[in-house]
């Protein structure tokens, strides 16, 4: 693109030709990219809210010949979103707000206080970060079924407070260490305890960061698969992924409907990340930039 | 599986490491060690849930356990030896290990250096930049399983949009049972994956450019380097380790695989055990097996399995650690 003479000064025309032929092939592919994450997106709305008969008869259309709002509904009612909902909000409510809790609190710790053993734990947490949690799912198992824990929700939530932890620290020990000092110090000649410190002076300050962790162990949770199937069997206990997963099993010939309970199962997250895609990135790539 | 997408570039994370107990020579006047207590919940959980857990599949490999009872059938390696030399489990394993290869060097090409190449695009002043990174991320907060749903729908040889795709402009000889084909199976899921995953690499890798001083750009330029010079001799060899990180990663998620398939192809990850990696052998040999094939190896097979992978995944993610503390460069 930019040869020796245009690096010269010579052909100022022909530079910016040349730019602009670049700038317009670059602006083709990210196009053309872009096409290929949204146009399956939106083949399934569109096929939301179709009949089956017109989605095997014009798969590609975007818009429908009549909206079919009623796939939804059927969908809604035959596979139990609602109950699906409400297992899924409640797991990813109080897993993550347990992972917050516990996470940053021991993170408080590590990051201001030394004692023996700090070190050791630290990289302990940090090498979970490393290893697939799913691999010690046969001893997990067991344990659930020991515990009368199987296929119960707080089989899920034990497990993802628990695998959340690493992520957590490592992220919330660095928050932390980049607080200064002088706050801390001088509640603590107040007569502060640790607790008092942590959660009414150093919890407040580190609120961007929980939120990234919060929306990052949410969208983990939302979306598990693998623990609510092997922890779940009751019908009114599945989460949204299950759910999805046993009425495909269910409705296989029934496409309307399959789009229309994909789509029920995906616009909630899509929502989330339109409305906090900025702070999401942002936050996903704090730990890579700061 | 996406608690390992999250990194910090290696610079930040070794000077992070240096400065560890953040007290040291600051004498904070805590004196009572009721601070300790505070770390307790955390940390019983994640010994209680993850490392225990941890510790007893390494255990149960070597007993012969049919998960009830006591624990008292030792066994030695024999669970082991069976993957590696008793039919049918042994071509199983060894066409899932193969299978899990593929996947990994298939989406290290299509998602790490295709990400790679669009970070390298987006890097530059881009107009929309900002956008197509959002935009390119969107299908990464999706449930794997859920888009895996999605693409078997779309994948469909008779009715899906993929093939009206291919007919719509004129390719119907490339349109084919994708998923029902074995040589297009795995690749079919590997894209899908990619699809799915892309965002990821693009992020970290753009953020790994925008961390290079623009001086050290603006210097090559002005030098004369052309824009590609400058991508080759500067930008790639300070993406080293960011690079070496993804792939690691990738690999780690390779191993990994189990949701795509398990919605795509089923638990036996058809067709013909076509697209069967080693999550799907050890989901069956754990959960899928009464009576099957898999009588005889009971648990403490899958938790032999399990320790393989484990064993396969463990020294890459050490050797990760132990390079990024290396390599950190100070620009």
């Amino acid at each position: 693109m930019s040869t020796r003479s245009e690096r010269d000064g010579g052909a100022p025309h022909h530079r910016s030709a040349g730019r602009f032929v670049g700038s317009a092939l670059v602006q083709l592919v990210l196009i053309a990219y872009g096409i290929i994450v949204v146009y399956p997106l939106l083949i399934m709305l569109a096929s939301s809210l179709k009949t089956t008969g017109e989605i095997f008869a014009n798969p590609l259309s975007l818009i429908p010949e009549t909206v079919r709002l009623v796939n939804y509904v059927d969908a809604w009612n035959q596979a139990n979103f609602g109950t699906y909902f409400r297992n899924s909000i409640f797991v990813c409510a109080v897993s993550v707000a347990l992972i917050l809790f516990f996470g940053s609190m021991a993170a408080y710790v590590l990051a201001r206080f030394s004692f023996p053993g700090n070190r050791a734990i630290y990289l302990l947490f940090l090498a979970g970060f490393m290893i697939p949690i799913r691999l010690a799912i046969v001893p997990l198992f067991i344990m659930m079924r020991d515990l009368r824990l199987l296929d119960t929700l707080w089989s899920l939530i034990l497990v993802y407070v628990a695998g959340g932890m690493p992520f957590t620290i490592f992220l919330m020990v660095n928050f932390f260490r980049h607080i200064p000092r002088d706050l801390e110090d001088a509640a603590v000649l107040d007569g502060a305890g640790p607790f008092q410190v942590y959660y009414q002076i150093m919890l407040p300050l580190v609120r961007p960061a929980l939120a990234t962790v919060g929306l990052f162990h949410f969208l983990n949770v939302w979306n598990d698969f693998f623990f609510p199937l092997i922890f779940i069997r009751s019908e009114n206990l599945r989460t949204v992924p299950l759910g999805v997963s046993t009425f495909f099993g269910e409705y296989t010939n029934d496409w309307a409907l399959m789009f229309a309970a994909l789509s029920i199962s995906i616009m909630p997250v899509i929502a989330v990340y339109l409305l906090a895609s900025k702070q999401f990135i942002a936050g996903l790539t704090s730990g890579a930039i700061k | 599986m996406r608690v390992f997408r999250f990194l910090r570039r290696p610079s930040a994370a070794a000077d992070a490491d240096t400065s560890l107990p953040g007290g040291r020579g600051r004498a904070v006047a805590i004196k009572q060690h009721t601070y300790l207590l505070m770390l307790v919940p955390g940390l019983a959980m994640y010994l209680a849930f993850i490392i225990w857990p941890f510790a007893n599949t390494i255990r149960v490999s070597f007993y012969n356990w049919s998960g009830l009872g006591p624990l008292d059938d030792f066994v030695g390696f024999g669970n082991y030896t069976h993957l590696f030399n008793r039919a049918p489990i042994n071509r199983q394993f060894s066409n899932a290990l193969s299978n899990t290869a593929q996947v990994f060097f298939l989406s290290t090409v299509l998602s790490t250096f295709v990400g790679l190449g669009f970070a390298l695009i987006l890097s530059r002043k881009i107009a929309g930049s900002r956008f197509y990174q959002a935009l390119y991320f969107m299908p990464n907060t999706l449930s794997v399983v859920v888009v895996g749903f999605l693409w078997n729908l779309l994948l469909n040889p008779q009715f899906g949009a993929v093939n009206a795709v291919l007919r719509s402009i004129g390719l119907d000889s490339l349109a084919r049972p994708w998923l029902g084909d074995p040589d297009f199976a795995l690749p079919s899921i590997v894209a899908v994956s990619a699809w799915a995953n892309m965002g990821f690499p693009v992020l970290i890798f753009l953020a790994a450019i925008l961390g290079i001083p623009s001086d050290l750009l603006e210097a090559a330029r002005l030098d004369g380097a052309s824009e590609l010079r400058v991508v080759a001799t500067i930008v790639i060899p300070l993406l080293w380790p960011t690079l070496i990180t993804l792939i690691v990663l990738n690999f780690i998620a390779s191993v990994n695989t189990f949701e795509l398939v398990f919605a795509m192809e089923g638990s036996e990850g058809g067709p013909f055990f076509a697209t069967d990696v080693l999550g799907t052998l050890f989901y069956r040999m754990a959960f899928g097996g009464v009576g099957g094939v898999y009588a005889g190896t009971g648990l403490g097979g899958a938790a032999a399995l399990a320790t393989l992978m484990l064993v396969i995944v463990l020294p890459v993610s050490v050797f990760v650690i132990i390079y990024q503390r290396k390599v950190s460069h100070e620009y």
